[in-house]
């Protein structure tokens, strides 16, 4: 299988990085924070298996398993979010980031 | 040839679609079924490039595990799953930030050649490559997410003011 342009996945990723940077910027519900840098995250894993597609090799493979150690990481990140996220709303009541501001006082 | 490139724009469109949906729309719940299309969707095109280990994983972790943790996420921190959010406005910076940022990475692909091959791998290479050779850091993912389940029943345990 050959052909499929670099530049298409390359955009694909940097847009999935905009629309995450949008999210995380403009949503103030903790939840929709977390899908936010989500989608973000997932560009990154994107990035990483087409261009292990693309290298070949070990390289390549190298490049397939950090994807696959970026994935647990990803989920055990919302693991510790939404632990965050119930600690948050037993404390105040809601989940809106931008009321929380306990650590600045 | 043509068809995989065709494969490609239709994934690609759906799973830029779906990503703004989430963040877009406006119950909550109806963002989780946006984003479950958005992972099943990534993981159709981690299997158009030859990873199909990683497309099993996506469906499984993200498409699975990440959606229903949302999902429970919600279910125990509202009353009625299904109240609408106040959305907050579309800024004018947070969207020239997002807008920086991609033509930011567009101007870097200039470096790469266009139209290189895509190699498959067998899974069983992979599991070799994962294991014996960056063995240590799978070691370490599995240290870390311990140390991350710990934190996480600290921070939800009762009786904890």
């Amino acid at each position: 299988m050959s052909g499929l342009p670099i530049v298409g996945f390359v955009g694909l990723s940097a847009a999935l990085l905009a629309v995450g940077i949008f999210g995380i910027l403009t949503r103030r519900n903790f939840i929709l924070l977390l899908i936010a840098i989500e989608i973000a995250m997932n560009a990154g894993i994107l990035n990483f298996v087409y261009f292990a597609a693309y290298t070949g090799g070990t390289a390549g493979l190298t490049g397939q398993a950090i994807a696959v150690v970026l994935v647990g990481f990803a989920a055990t990140e919302v693991a510790v979010g939404l632990a965050i996220v119930l600690a948050l709303n037993r404390l105040r009541g809601s989940i809106n980031v931008a009321e929380a501001t306990e650590l600045r006082r | 040839m043509i068809l995989e490139e065709l494969a490609f724009l239709a994934l690609a469109v759906v799973a830029l679609a779906t990503a703004l949906l989430a963040l877009l729309v406006r119950e909550l719940v109806h963002t989780i079924l946006w984003i479950a299309v958005f992972f099943v969707d990534l993981s159709a095109i981690y299997f158009l490039l030859e990873a199909p280990f990683l497309g099993v994983l996506q469906l499984g972790v993200y498409a699975g595990a990440v959606t229903v943790l949302l999902l429970f996420g919600i279910m125990v921190t509202r009353k009625r799953i299904f109240s609408r959010e106040a959305t907050t406005g579309i800024g004018a910076v947070p969207l020239a930030l997002a807008l920086v940022t991609f033509i930011f990475v567009i101007a870097s692909v200039g470096e790469f050649s266009a139209g290189a091959t895509v190699h498959a791998y067998d899974p069983t290479y992979l599991s070799q490559n994962l294991f014996n050779v960056n063995g240590p850091w799978l070691l370490l993912l599995g240290l870390i997410m311990l140390g991350a389940v710990g934190g996480a029943i600290y921070l939800v345990r009762e009786g904890r003011e």
